[in-house]
């Protein structure tokens, strides 16, 4: 049976709801086929994309750092060159920095944001496209130098002169360096969408007070990336000029400064750790509160951590340049900075240890995943605080006591709360749950593997065992440990693999979730399992910062957006009252067209510096062909 | 379609191979064999080695050989005679004339052996290989034609383009003065 035609400007008032269902369906779904998939600008088809994206670089990253372990299990063992273990641990460490951990937190926020704030689809859905291939060519251009022995092989923070033109021929660290250019544009395109998202598109009654947590999150780590994505654009760019048309911004008999480099890069590089764990912290933040049977506690001590970690971000990216020599003030600043971020973590922890203590808990497999969190982030936030201190830094640097404390903080700060979050949203992203039997094993052989692995790299680190080493001799005496630490990757890697293998298999076999299946509190779980192309038929209003659970019954809601074409709902910032409806564009090859050129514009000025005007043409070309009017009721005013 | 697809990767993988390929320890019977070329009577070119067409003729197309050699230029003091490539008590290396040829045997004899008028030999000083890298990297200094390969400025006062930025000249007409 086919749905009645629907009249131009026609509005939802008064629709039956199945015809209404079947009238948002046809002016909001992507069309099925291979075109669909290349011109949707749904934010969870994208989303969903992204994230599987992201885990597949996890998976690859994940076989280069087991590779590495083997190599380094034995003392002067053969497994890997010195120059293909160069390439490894440089390729593990981008890949995971640039390709997993800041993707697959946007990814989500792509996902999850406009559902959890009761919207139809992300602002600028065409750049959200845009992004989403921008991101996949980049990886696929690190992969494939890594492929052909070309990858990248001077650190994943790229030092000059090591990656400068003296000290590094070929074109290694260009595609190092074109790669970051590849994932700070599809970063910043993310950062813009979720910010006017949040700002403007939120379900009327939506006040700043009654903003999931994990959208706070998401939305300080937006301003996070524009703010310090653009120092790390300067400093690639400037390397990349250096080293193709011999520019001397890093040459120091010219005029140009070697350190510049590391303040250009930390200045990024140290807010980019919480661009991946203030995220995390707001889907803790938002999952807590389902499992612990109450309303987090503390919500505005909570939001005012995510915001003070965010500021207090840009102040500390000196301590990792200790060792470089800095004035006695500096020092201390910068150690005082360093430190001070540990107290609104702290009261992060606190507020959560809070809200368990309170509630009663169920002990779930994504609460499982945020106690493994809280246990290793301490940890990793303690020897955080030893390393802060320049005595102990200058001792520590560049040694495996460094690799223990980043990894503590990443895989324990970023990645446990991450497979929490996949384990509780997965239901609502496919429509099926994921085994908790396997979840369990899951979160045991990993959290184990974890600390097995890692947590004798500090007694490496504080034995003297340098960071980056492709092999050591015998009589060092790190052996035992080493083959202790590769041994227990392996646990960590099973605990992976049965993690990807539970996720396989549920997508077609998992129980089926239902709309709500945890019974949380939060809009998302409004609509059913996996949303339909439009997230909500009517647009609802939100009473409380928990809806689902002060309005039991039924949520209300808004009408009055036409069904004709792509309509959201547009409000005011702080108090979420609607202020006019806007269209929403429709699918588009643009995107893809527009990536396409400027990935080939991107690639080639690694070659020639020409590439940068002539492959400008075609990038214009496609832009033009991406705003060009096109006559649809969404071009109406 | 389907076989082109593997193809082209493998092509693309031995063109990077070719080109970026780090060898930081060469067998020492190769190293032996590197230096069994057969130069003519008058010592101005003559044949490789085998090992070094057997290899697919390393180093000139190499970047880390390249750079190698460019270091190596640096660290035996070629600049003390030849200069940045410009010239000095030595002849030039940068106009594209050779008083004992362009070829690389030529090359490598002239580092290896010396030449009368004061080139001394540094057989004792370098081993084959980074006889060949500095052979290589001399004979591309003045990079008269695109190079798929090429080292690029150091991290020091610059006295001319780098050698990524040639063609950096057109090769000259008339032999110079001296």
């Amino acid at each position: 049976m086919s749905a009645p035609a629907i009249l131009p400007g026609e509005l939802d008032r008064g629709a039956e709801r199945a015809i209404l269902h079947r009238q948002l369906e046809r002016t909001w779904a992507t069309p099925a086929g291979f075109w669909g998939a290349l011109t949707t600008v749904d934010h969870k088809t994208i989303g969903l994309r992204y994230i599987v994206t992201a885990f597949g670089f996890l998976a690859l990253g994940g076989v280069l750092a087991l590779a590495m372990r083997w190599q380094l299990a034995r003392p002067e063992s053969r497994v890997l060159s010195a120059d293909l273990y160069n390439q490894a641990f440089t390729v593990h460490g981008a890949n995971m920095m640039f390709l997993f951990a800041v993707p697959v937190m946007e990814a989500m926020a792509v996902y999850l944001v406009p559902l959890m704030i009761g919207t139809r689809n992300i602002a600028f859905p065409r750049l959200n496209a845009f992004s989403y291939w921008i991101y996949l060519f980049g990886g696929i251009l690190l992969w494939a130098a890594f492929a052909l022995q070309i990858g990248p092989d001077v650190g994943w923070f790229a030092y000059v002169p090591l990656s400068g033109p003296q000290y590094s021929s070929g074109k290694r660290a260009d595609i190092w360096a074109q790669m970051i250019t590849f994932t700070e544009i599809a970063a910043l395109a993310i950062a813009v969408e979720i910010v006017v998202t949040v700002f403007k598109q939120r379900a009327p009654g939506m006040s700043l007070d009654r903003i999931p947590l994990f959208v706070w999150g998401a939305l300080v780590t937006s301003f996070l990336v524009m703010l310090a994505m653009p120092a790390i654009m300067i400093a690639s760019t400037s390397l990349i000029l250096d080293r193709l048309v011999g520019t001397h911004f890093f040459n120091p008999t010219e005029g140009g400064d070697v350190l510049l480099w590391q303040h250009l890069f930390w200045f990024f590089g140290h807010p980019e750790v919480y661009i991946i764990f203030l995220p995390a912290t707001g889907m803790v933040s938002s999952m807590l509160p389902t499992f612990a049977r109450r309303p987090v506690f503390g919500y505005l001590p909570l939001v005012l951590s995510i915001v003070a970690i965010g500021i207090l971000s840009f102040g500390l990216w000196v301590h990792h340049m200790f060792t470089t020599g800095l004035p006695r003030l500096g020092e201390s600043f910068f150690t005082a900075s360093s430190m001070a971020i540990a107290v609104p973590a702290g009261v992060q922890i606190f507020c959560w240890l809070a809200t368990l203590w309170d509630g009663r808990p169920v002990w779930r497999t994504p609460l499982l995943f945020i106690a493994a969190f809280i246990v290793t982030f301490v940890l990793g936030g303690l020897t955080g605080v030893m390393v802060a201190s320049v005595p102990l830094d200058l001792q520590v640097h560049d040694t495996y006591f460094v690799v223990a404390h980043f990894h503590y903080v990443l895989i324990g700060g970023a990645v446990f709360p991450l497979l929490g979050a996949i384990y509780y949203w997965y239901p609502k992203m496919t429509g099926r749950m994921l085994s908790e039997r396997l979840g369990r094993w899951v979160v045991g052989l990993i959290f184990v593997g974890f600390h097995l692995t890692f947590f004798p790299m500090h007694f490496l680190g504080l034995q003297g065992m340098p960071r980056r080493v492709y092999t050591y001799q015998p009589e060092m005496g790190w052996g035992a440990a080493n083959l202790f630490v590769s041994l227990s990757s392996i646990l960590l890697a099973a605990g992976f693999a049965l993690f990807f293998l539970d996720v396989i298999r549920s997508a077609r076999r998992g129980p089926v979730a239902g709309d709500n299946p945890w019974d949380a509190s939060t809009l998302e779980w409004a609509t059913t399992s996996p949303p339909p192309p439009y997230n909500f038929a009517r647009i609802p209003v939100v009473t409380s910062a928990n809806p689902l659970w002060s309005e039991r019954e039924a949520l209300p809601v808004v009408t009055g957006l036409r069904v004709d074409r792509r309509e959201i709902v547009i409000s005011s910032v702080s108090d979420a009252t609607p202020q006019a409806r806007e269209s929403s564009p429709r699918d588009s090859i643009w995107p893809l067209v527009t990536a396409v050129a400027a990935s080939v514009m991107l690639i080639a000025s690694i070659f020639t510096p020409w590439a940068v005007v002539w492959g400008a043409i075609p990038v214009a070309a496609a832009l033009i062909g991406w705003f060009w009017p096109k006559g649809l009721p969404e071009d109406e005013a | 379609m389907r076989a082109l697809a593997p193809a082209v990767l493998a092509a693309l993988a031995f063109a990077g191979c070719q080109r970026e390929t780090r060898d930081f320890r060469t067998d020492p019977p190769v190293l032996a064999a590197l230096d069994d070329v057969a130069p003519l009577p008058n010592r101005i070119g003559g044949a490789p080695p085998d090992v070094y067409v057997a290899l697919g003729q390393p180093y000139q197309a190499n970047a880390y050989a390249l750079s190698e050699g460019k270091r190596l230029y640096d660290g035996m003091n070629c600049k003390g005679c030849h200069a940045d490539g410009g010239g000095g008590t030595g002849p030039a290396l940068l106009d594209g004339w050779w008083r004992y040829g362009p070829d690389i045997v030529s090359l490598y004899v002239t580092l290896r052996d010396g030449r009368p008028r004061g080139m001394p030999s540094y057989a004792d000083k370098l081993n084959s290989e980074q006889l060949w890298q500095v052979a290589a990297y001399v004979q591309t200094i003045g990079s008269y034609r695109a190079a798929t390969a090429a080292t690029s400025r150091n991290d020091q006062m610059q006295s001319r383009p780098s050698e990524n930025r040639g063609p950096a000249r057109a090769p000259l007409t008339e032999p110079p003065s001296r």
